[in-house]
């Protein structure tokens, strides 16, 4: 019967209408992002370690970043910083688990770049973080613009030693092929290209070996300055130049900012560090990982930034929360 | 919409849609009014209700702080304290240092409890070296202090940086002591308050999913924020300069993007508490909220639909009972609608319909009634055609031979005249059987043989079986009347009339037959159209097409000199009725 097709009919259209509007009207979640499976996060070392370790503060500002916009964030890794394979293991295993997006800190330059492609064949978006990779693939790198942060601690030692040509400088890396490495000595270079540079040691990212090489340094009677990489790095020199009283000889320009770092610099061993802005790092690389994953445009590369901490801006309050742990 | 609505021409799917799509409207116009309504209501209640949180973190942040006040005033008007400040008496100083040390122990909050001397010296709870209180004079908390005279100042949240590598988070409460006798600035007193306490208050009352709470002071510097780094960086910003001018109102409220800034102040501390709740928290249970709507609305449009179909049912039908009863008339049936189950209207509509039905009906009847009394009329009229010549003719022969005494023929020819009277009368009938009409023109004819004498002869030569057939009366005598004046009265050797009968398909065929002198063609027409000559042999024409239908009557044949034949043709009565 005609009449009945058209009730139905209309009736139908009724609760498709209803349902429509049911579901696409929801006032105050317009926008939010729903993902069925975790972002997962690959950083450099999970340890927990002291309180303003930088992968913990970097844990802080993803978790924060998750909680504003929503997500659901795995976040691993290996133990240690210097467990390359682990890292590679870690990452070809979460492809293979086919998360939304994968932020990566890739612990060596050359030896990821081949899982990130794999993911890029997968259709797996990855974006780097901290550190980058050899590869076009990656839809975004957040990190500290390194070579920039190189440049202030280079400016820095070159500010704090007289211009003399006899007197040179070294450089304490932690890593021979971390991205970061390269680039902090690059920068470092670049701000020091009219003054000596006595050389670079690799030190494996371990204190110990740092320590070690820096009593190695400390034998060339012309070394008045060293620029240390990164924190297990700088911690190294400075115990090694405190222990042997060389302080008044050679000025210490580190990075990062470990709490043991900060009362070096307050005693004056450490006469300035370069600080990297980790909170702001985690935030920005979920942040990047939601709009990309909304189809919003995202930038290639974003500076996190990096401050230049002395003994005389320590307190500002714009850097508390930066160089000081709040919890206690 | 004529559009539209024209490619559905029924009523009932007309009313059908205005009705479905307007309670459509109305009830989703509602729903949407009511959702909107519920949300916004629900919205309220749950800001209202977050206010009483946000008074009551305040309280808990002012009674915490007042709690560290008191230690400060207990501190400040211990007699010890007072001595210590006046003159350097290294005795009470191990006493204040150990019962510093005892307050900082019982209270796990507490940071530091330090007393500075204004002409130097200083006492901490934990026995740290007063010499590493180096530059203390220029730090915000001790000039604060000072300005206020007497009052506890509490600072915002910084890092106390007092003893070199011991960073701790604190608030810092600081006084100014004062000599009670002159005025004069003894020292100041700072307690530092473990910041995290402060912290873990500000988030375990939060709103919501999303929720958080931060503090800033009257100019709208952070006191506290969580996402602190993230500010300082401009990677998040608060609304604080439009939060600013609304501090000052009683129950301060920012509505902004979604999220709604709750602001209370803390009395103690001067402090404004702003809790962020985003709306989306607010109501959580809105797709369920909807979903419920918009079952209520699919059952109100089901019952609507249901009922607007029993509505236009209703209007419809007896208008598609009056549509058939109407259509019948294209048949030329006229059915009556009678009572039909329907409103008034429809009711008068029908009423008057059968009204007109009825009337029309009648008008039909009367019509048919008309005409047949008009074809009866027409067919007498045509009758009464005998010629009145003919008869005054014939008396006079009659008179003229009854002076001659030729009283046998004026018997017979009274006799004849009497019959041919008799037959034309025959009781009004308008069919009579053969046999009667030939009577009838062998009457006519006797008469006319005898005022013509020896002129003509006449033949009738008609089938026994045939005489029983019925035929209009006074169908032959005028054909026999025209053969006579026309055909043979002219003519000077003796005429001859037959009359011939026969059946073909069932009709009926009479002929008349003369020798006379024939007619032209144009003659011939004459007789069929004019009244002139041939009124009698047009009226017969006339009379059996009235009478029989148009496919009977009189056909001519005439040849000059030769003669003419007559053919009537009518139905076969006879066989019809056998």
């Amino acid at each position: 019967m005609k009449y009945l097709i058209f009730f139905i009919g209309s009736l139908a259209v009724a609760l498709i209408i209803f349902l429509a509007l049911t579901f696409s009207f929801e006032p105050g979640k317009t926008g939010e992002l729903h993902l069925e499976e975790p972002i997962v996060v690959v950083v450099k070392a999970t340890v927990e370690g002291q309180p303003m370790n930088f992968w913990t503060v970097v844990t802080q500002g993803i978790n924060e970043a998750a909680k504003e916009f929503g997500v659901d964030v795995i976040i691993t890794g290996p133990d240690h910083e210097r467990q390359i394979d682990r890292q590679v293991n870690i990452i070809n295993r979460t492809i293979e688990d086919e998360p939304p997006l994968i932020i990566l800190a890739a612990s060596d330059f050359y030896l990821l770049a081949e899982s990130v492609s794999v993911a890029a064949e997968k259709g797996i978006p990855v974006i780097t973080m901290d550190s980058g990779v050899n590869s076009t693939h990656p839809i975004s790198f957040i990190a500290t613009n390194n070579v920039e942060a190189g440049i202030k601690a280079g400016e820095e030692i070159s500010r704090l030693l007289p211009e003399q040509d006899t007197l040179s400088i070294a450089i304490v890396s932690h890593i021979r092929e971390t991205a970061t490495a390269i680039e902090r000595e690059a920068g470092v270079r670049q701000a020091l290209e009219d003054r000596t540079i006595a050389g670079t040691w690799f030190c494996e990212n371990d204190e110990k070996i740092a320590y070690d090489n820096t009593m190695e340094i400390l034998k060339n009677p012309s070394i008045r300055g060293i620029v240390a990489l990164n924190e297990i790095v700088t911690l190294g020199v400075v115990i090694a130049i405190e222990e042997s009283g060389a302080s008044s000889r050679v000025c210490v320009v580190g990075f990062d900012n470990a709490p043991q770092e900060l009362a070096y610099l307050e005693q004056g061993i450490l006469k300035a560090t370069v600080v990297q802005r980790p909170y702001n790092m985690g935030y920005m690389s979920i942040k990047t990982a939601v709009e990309y994953l909304k189809g919003e445009k995202v930038k290639p590369i974003i500076d996190t930034g990096s401050v230049l901490i002395t003994a005389e801006n320590m307190f500002q309050r714009e850097y508390q929360e930066l160089l000081f742990p709040v919890n206690d | 919409m004529r559009r539209i609505f024209g490619r559905l021409g029924t009523l009932e799917s007309r009313f059908y849609l205005i009705f479905t799509l307007l309670f459509f409207t109305t009830i989703l116009t509602m729903q949407i009014i009511s959702t909107r309504f519920t949300i916004s209501s629900v919205r309220n209640a749950t800001l209202e209700n977050n206010r009483l949180l946000v008074d009551e973190l305040v309280e808990q942040i002012d009674t915490y702080v007042e709690s560290m006040e008191s230690i400060s005033k207990a501190v400040i008007e211990d007699i010890d304290v007072q001595a210590f400040l006046m003159d350097s008496d290294s005795d009470s100083k191990t006493i204040l240092e150990e019962r510093f040390a005892s307050y900082i122990r019982a209270r796990d909050d507490i940071s530091a409890i330090v007393l500075f001397r204004q002409n130097g010296g200083a006492i901490s709870g934990d026995g740290t070296d007063p010499a590493v209180f180096s530059d203390y004079r220029s730090t915000e908390w001790y000039m604060n202090a000072l300005l206020a005279e007497g009052k506890t100042v509490a600072s915002t949240a910084y890092v106390q940086n007092l003893v070199p590598g011991n960073y701790s988070w604190v608030v810092s409460l600081s006084t100014q002591i004062l000599s009670p006798d002159d005025n004069r600035t003894l020292g100041v007193l700072l307690v530092d308050l473990k910041f995290n306490r402060i912290k873990e208050l500000c988030e375990s009352l939060v709103i919501g999913e999303k929720g958080y709470d931060f503090i800033i002071d009257s100019d709208g510097n952070y006191v506290f924020h969580p996402s602190q780094q993230l500010i300082y960086s401009n990677l998040k910003q608060e609304p604080i300069t439009d939060l600013l001018p609304l501090l000052s109102d009683e129950r301060p409220l920012l509505k902004k993007d979604g999220r709604n800034y709750l602001t209370a102040r803390s009395s103690r501390t001067g402090w404004y508490v702003v809790s962020v709740s985003l709306d989306s928290d607010l109501v959580t249970g809105w797709p369920y909220v909807q979903l419920m709507n918009a079952l209520i609305g699919l059952v109100l449009f089901l019952i609507v639909g249901l009922v607007t179909n029993f509505i236009t049912k209703g209007i419809t039908r007896p208008l598609r009972q009056l549509q058939t009863v109407m259509q019948s008339v294209d048949t030329g049936e006229f059915r009556k609608a009678g009572n039909l189950d329907a409103t008034d209207e429809i009711q008068e509509l029908a009423r008057e319909y059968d009204l007109m039905v009825g009337r029309i009906g009648e008008l039909m009847e009367e019509n048919v009634r008309e005409q047949e009394l008009k074809r009866k009329s027409d067919l007498k009229v045509l009758q009464a055609q005998i010629n009145p010549h003919f008869l005054y003719n014939t008396l006079d022969s009659i008179i003229w031979m009854g002076e001659m005494d030729k009283s046998d023929e004026v018997v017979k020819m009274t006799s004849a005249l009497s019959r041919l009277f008799r037959i034309s009368i025959s009781k009004g009938r308008e069919l009579i059987p053969l046999r009667d009409e030939l009577e009838h023109v062998r009457s006519y004819l006797t008469i006319q043989e005898m005022r013509y004498k020896n002129k003509f002869r006449y033949l009738i030569d008609i089938p026994e079986n045939l005489m029983d057939s019925t035929i209009l009366k006074i169908t032959l005598q005028p054909l026999v009347e025209n053969a006579i004046y026309h055909g043979i009265r002219n003519v000077n050797y003796e005429g001859l009339i037959e009359i011939g009968g026969s059946t073909e398909n069932h009709d009926l065929v009479l002929t008349v037959r003369d020798n006379g002198e024939g007619m032209d063609a144009d003659k011939l027409a004459a007789l069929l159209n004019t009244n002139q000559h041939g009124t009698g042999i047009r009226n017969v024409h006339e009379r059996i097409r009235l009478y029989f239908g148009p496919e009977y009557g009189l056909s001519y044949k005439s040849n000059v000199g030769k003669g003419t034949l007559i053919t009537i043709r009518i139905p076969d009565e006879r066989s019809i009725l056998s």
